[in-house]
Formats: C-alpha cells, sequence, structure tokens
C-alpha cells in the first residue's frame, strides 16, 4: 500500500537527483564558459576589504 | 634571498594529491572500525527477572519509564544496568600522551622551519 | 582572460554581504543542534550532575577560544579563519594542520546532522504508524538541498540560516516557560529523578568528551571573514553574542531533559529535546519541538558546508590542496568547487559510519584545533605586541585564558582516552602522516613570501 510516507521517501529521492542534476549541469557550464585564470583569480588580503588600518 | 618559484602542478598531480589525501582520511576513521577497536560500548548486566525496586527506580521514574514506552522493568533493564568501563593501563596513557606531544612538537618545528623562509622572503633578510 | 563569456570580471573573489546577525546564525545554528542531540551522551557518561559540570567546564573552554579567536580574527579578515591565522602567526605546516581539523570537524559534524535527519524522519513515521522507513533518501536529500543552497550564494545561504536558527532556539525558549518550573503543576521531577554520581567523580571528567558537543562549532564564526561587512566589529560581535546564546540554551537544555527523564534513558537518547517535549504532556510543544530538532539540524548542517567549503577553497588557493579548488563561481560568487568536492565526503560518512564515531571523528578534530588556539595567540602577543597592530577586539587577562584552555583541553583529552582512546591515536597518527606528506611533499607548490597576505608589520624576533 502506498501510504505518505513511501510518497515521501520517492519525492526526498527525486529532489535529491534534482538538487544534484542542477549543481552538476551548472559546474559543467561555469567550467566550459570562464577560463581557469579568471575561476581562479581570487587571491586572500586582495578584497576591497582591507580598509582595516594597521597603525596606531 | 632568492624569490621561490613553485613548480606548477599538472591536472593528473592534483587528482593525485586529492586521492592521496582521501585513502589517509577515511582509512584514519574506518580501520579502528574495522579492526574493533572503536570506542567503548556499555555492558549491561543481566538480571533474572527484574523489577523496578530490583533495578533502583522509584515510582516517578518508572512513570516517566512508562511514558517514554517502556511498560515493564524487564524492557528498560539492559539499558538501566549497563555500565561503561573505565578501567585503563597506565601504559596506554603514556603512549597517548607521547603520541600527542611528539605530534605537535614535530608541527612546530617543521612550522617554524618553513615560517622564517616565508618572513625572509616576504620582509627581506635581517 | 576569459574565452568566451561577455562581461565576465577579470577577477572573481568573495562578496562583502553579510552583517552580524549573519555571524551570530552562523556560528549559533552549527551548534545549536548540539542541544537537540548528541550533549546527553555524557548524561551516560557519569550521570546528570557530571554532564551539567561537563557544560559549565566547556561552557569556560569556549569562552576562552570566543575570546582568543575574536581578537586574532578582528585583524585576519579572509576566508580559512584560523587557517589563515595560523598560516600568518605558527607556520605553514600547522596551518595546514589547522585547515585539515576545520573540514573534517565540519564535515563530520554535517554527516552527523544529516544521520539525525534521517533518524528523526523514522521517529516521526514510527509515531504515526509507519515501521521500516528508509532513512537514506532522507540523509541524502539534507545533504544535497544545503548544498545546493550553499552553491546558489552566501547571503541566501545566511539568511535562511538566521531564520530556522531564531525558531530552534525559541523553541527551546517556549518549551521552558511552557513546562513553568517554577510552578506546581510543571511535570518537572527534579527531586526524584536525580541520583548520584553513578560513575564518581571519573564519570565527571569522562562527561567532558561530550560537554564539547554543547558548544562545538562555534570558533566557525571566522570562516565568514571574507564575507562579512565590517569584518573587525561583525566577527567579535557576532561571536561573543553567539557564545552567550549557547550558555543559555545548554543550562536550560540540562534542566529540562534531566527533570524529565531518568539518566539511563536520557544518555541514550538520539533526540533528547524532542524526548522532552513528548514528556511535557502537550502534543503542540511535541510538533514544535520535532520541527525545531530539524530545523536545529538544518542550520548546522548548512552552516557546515559554508565553513568547511570555505576552509578548504582557503587552502586551494594557497596552494596548499590542488589549485582547483581556490575556483570562485562567477555568478554565485561561491568556493563552487569545494563545496562540491566536500558533498560525496559527507554522504559516505553520512550513510556509512555510525553517530558516535562520526561525532567523536569531529569532537577530535575540533580539540586538536582548540589545542592550536592558546599556542597560537600567545605567539601572536609574542610576535605582534598590543602596540604593534590595531586590533577590532582585545581579549582581557592575556594570558590567563589561553592557560584554562590549554588545561582543559588536556583535560579532554583524557576524557577521550577513557572511551575512545584507540580512534584518538588512529586520528593523531593520521595527522603526522598528511604532515610529512605535505611538509616533504606538497609544500613545494607554494608561494613563500605571497602566502603572508596581512599588512602587518615584520613579527617580532623574525
Amino acid at each position: 500500500m502506498m501510504d505518505i510516507w513511501t510518497v515521501l521517501e520517492y519525492g526526498a529521492w527525486a529532489l535529491s537527483v534534482i538538487f544534484g542534476a542542477y549543481i552538476v549541469l551548472d559546474w559543467i557550464k561555469t567550467d566550459s564558459t570562464y577560463s581557469e585564470e579568471v575561476l581562479t583569480s581570487s587571491r586572500e588580503g586582495e578584497l576591497e576589504a582591507m580598509t582595516e588600518q594597521h597603525k596606531l | 634571498m632568492a624569490k621561490y618559484i613553485p613548480p606548477v602542478q599538472s591536472k593528473i598531480g592534483q587528482l593525485i594529491d586529492v586521492i592521496v589525501l582521501l585513502i589517509l582520511a577515511v582509512g584514519a576513521l574506518y580501520i579502528p572500525l574495522w579492526m574493533g577497536l572503536a570506542g567503548s560500548s556499555k555492558v549491561p548486566v543481566p538480571m533474572e527477572n527484574p523489577t523496578w525496586e530490583a533495578l533502583g527506580q522509584n515510582p516517578t521514574m518508572v512513570e516517566q519509564w512508562n511514558k517514554l514506552g517502556f511498560a515493564d522493568a524487564a524492557s528498560a533493564a539492559d539499558m538501566i544496568t549497563a555500565r561503561f568501563d573505565y578501567s585503563f593501563s597506565w601504559a596506554s596513557l603514556i603512549v597517548m600522551v607521547v603520541v600527542i606531544l611528539g605530534y605537535f612538537l614535530l608541527m612546530m618545528r617543521f612550522s617554524e622551519s618553513e615560517y622564517r623562509e616565508v618572513i625572509a622572503e616576504k620582509f627581506g633578510e635581517k | 582572460m576569459a574565452t568566451s563569456a561577455t562581461n565576465a570580471p577579470e577577477k572573481v573573489g568573495l562578496l562583502r554581504v553579510l552583517g552580524p546577525a549573519h555571524i551570530w546564525a552562523l556560528g549559533v545554528g552549527i551548534v545549536l543542534v548540539g542541544e537537540y542531540m548528541g550533549w546527553n551522551f555524557g548524561v551516560a557518561k557519569g550521570g546528570a550532575f557530571a554532564a551539567l559540570i561537563a557544560c559549565w567546564f566547556a561552557g569556560t573552554l569556549y569562552t576562552c577560544v570566543a575570546m582568543i579567536d575574536s581578537e586574532v580574527t578582528s585583524t585576519v579578515a579572509a576566508a580559512g579563519g584560523q587557517y589563515t591565522q595560523a598560516k600568518h602567526i605558527v607556520g605553514p605546516l600547522m596551518a595546514f594542520n589547522v585547515g585539515l581539523y576545520l573540514v573534517f570537524a565540519y564535515t563530520m559534524l554535517e554527516a552527523g546532522n544529516a544521520i539525525t535527519v534521517g533518524y528523526l524522519m523514522d521517529t516521526v513515521a514510527a509515531m504515526t504508524g509507519h515501521s521500516g522507513l528508509d532513512q537514506r533518501p532522507f540523509i541524502i536529500l539534507s545533504i544535497m538541498f544545503l548544498a545546493w543552497l550553499n552553491y546558489r550564494g552566501v547571503l541566501a545561504t545566511l539568511t535562511f540560516n538566521l531564520v530556522i536558527t531564531a525558531f530552534a532556539f525559541s523553541s527551546i525558549l517556549i518549551l521552558f516557560v511552557v513546562t513553568a518550573p517554577w510552578s506546581d503543576a510543571s511535570p518537572m521531577r527534579h527531586a526524584e529523578l536525580m541520583t548520584d554520581l553513578p560513575y564518581g567523580w571519573l564519570g565527571v571528567l569522562a562527561s567532558m568528551h561530550f560537554g564539547l558537543w554543547y558548544y562545538l562549532g562555534i570558533e566557525g564564526t571566522t570562516q565568514a571573514a571574507e564575507e562579512v561587512r565590517s569584518p573587525a566589529r561583525s566577527l567579535p560581535f557576532g561571536t561573543l553574542a553567539g557564545i552567550m546564546t549557547l550558555l543559555i540554551a545548554a543550562t536550560l537544555t540540562w534542566y529540562m531533559c534531566v527533570g524529565l527523564m531518568p539518566w539511563e534513558y536520557l544518555g541514550g537518547a538520539g533526540v533528547p529535546l524532542f524526548d522532552a517535549a513528548r514528556l511535557s504532556g502537550s502534543s503542540w510543544l511535541v510538533v514544535l519541538l520535532g520541527v525545531g530538532t530539524l530545523f536545529a539540524t538544518l542550520a548546522s548542517a548548512n552552516g557546515c558546508i559554508n565553513d568547511a567549503s570555505r576552509a578548504w577553497f582557503a587552502m586551494g588557493r594557497d596552494h596548499y590542496l590542488p589549485s582547483w579548488f581556490g575556483a570562485v563561481h562567477p555568478k554565485f560568487r561561491t568556493p563552487y568547487r569545494s563545496i562540491i568536492f566536500l558533498v560525496p565526503i559527507a554522504l559516505i560518512f553520512a550513510l556509512g559510519a555510525p553517530l558516535d564515531q562520526v561525532i567523536t571523528f569531529s569532537i577530535l578534530s575540533g580539540l586538536l584545533e582548540y589545542t592550536f588556539m592558546p599556542i597560537n595567540v600567545i605567539m601572536f602577543r609574542k610576535k605582534w605586541p598590543l602596540d604593534t597592530i590595531k586590533r577590532g577586539y582585545v581579549h582581557p587577562f592575556h594570558p590567563i585564558p589561553a592557560l584554562v584552555l590549554l588545561a582543559l583541553c588536556s583535560v579532554t583529552y583524557f576524557a577521550v582516552f577513557l572511551g575512545y582512546g584507540t580512534q584518538l591515536v588512529a586520528m593523531v597518527a593520521f595527522y603526522i602522516v598528511v604532515s610529512l606528506w605535505f611538509h616533504f611533499w606538497r609544500y613545494r607548490f607554494v608561494n613563500r613570501g605571497a602566502q603572508f597576505t596581512m599588512p602587518w608589520p615584520r613579527p617580532k624576533g623574525y
């Protein structure tokens, strides 16, 4: 008998696949659209963030 | 000091490094599990025909056990009598202390030599 | 430059979009699940009173952690948190180890949360008369959904966390108010349920192992350092407000649970606050705390994905790990490859290992991290005394918090040794092996001077 919990199980499987597929497809799309140099261009401490003055 | 130029790692090399790390990490968790050395489990003390009184439960405790779904003393007996075994050998305690201290000392030593190199390149030799 | 993208920025980095409330939500969100499950294993270890003593000792430990961390992080505004601190203050190998502590502590905690979601679903299903629920789809869904949320951007992720964390915290307060311990009608039975210490004082020591669980993860607030708008103010504020919230939540949780359940049951309960609601005799409280438990586990897993991926990303960016992981998504501005990579790792442990083992793995990594912190802050004060760089927050009574923290860590090592000595040694052996691997192999790919990125003067004595 299909009770509510069986439906929920199938629903959870289906949603997992959808979220997973979204991530993988976007990942492939992003990696093929942009060059590796752009994607890995982030550098620590380079953000406009360094607004804190380290002088007293 | 001459600036150190690191080699560029190939894609295959990157992949191998990740796999090595993964094997080590999964190994660290699962090897104790497989060898059956993992953790301490509680050992229940078997009791013939347990009653709530024999288990040292007062009426309030019995009432709460009942509400939690344990209708009679027998169903809760294992849970109530189970105890951890905290006996340990001094030898294994010493092994643990040596391993942890050794680890931190090794790490501080290597870190220090690497750190001096970083500071020398960043700020110039003194 | 970009090959085919139009309007692609030449440089992509993380975005500064978060406020102090998000920091609070990140810190408390990761930890609050510790009140909903896991802390009560400390009751099994030494009895109800031992768990309270452990709760307060661990609370002291974490207050030291929060103060020390606030000072250091208010000057180190970069993703990676303690990893970046270690890199600037102690040295590269220490930083590599700290980065791994962070990733393992959070990924294991995430796995533990997913296991709890599955267990909670099974419990609710059993209450409605459905036995034998397949927990796996719910475990996988919780990880996939949160990974997707994290992938899509940090602001939505932590705003979501703020909402569900506030709900879960309020649920604890509501349960306390409704069970009204001050009135005669209260269902609490402390006088009749409390017992002597079943293991004596040794049990109190053993209990410290799970005492950490009340607070484990609060130090993760620093991972948001690169994404918060005003790190020097927001990080100390969010972190210290977080530890205060948790001290309240932990003590209330202990009080309610030991007043409702015999300690032998409480010590093994999967979802103790939910059980407390069941015993309160009110069905709407059962629903409230059930939802609270679910939200707390999701908030924690969510924060864990956020923090673990930042630490992994920061290490990739410095080439401590393969540089491939140092990528930022040009649109969502998240470390997307690190987020993706950690999903299967979390799934392996969530689906394949027992909960107490996963929790122990997480606690041990945390414990090694807390041992690093006093070393870190003592060296920080020595290399850069207070008059050399400006701090957003200066912790009081230095070096007492550092020494207290070190002493409490030693006690906790002993507590872990009493129950899980083999794992402790296996774990440290793992870190020794990877340290050698890093020092003799991996470090060759790392730039030397360039990894020191803070605008600080030359450290004293170098």
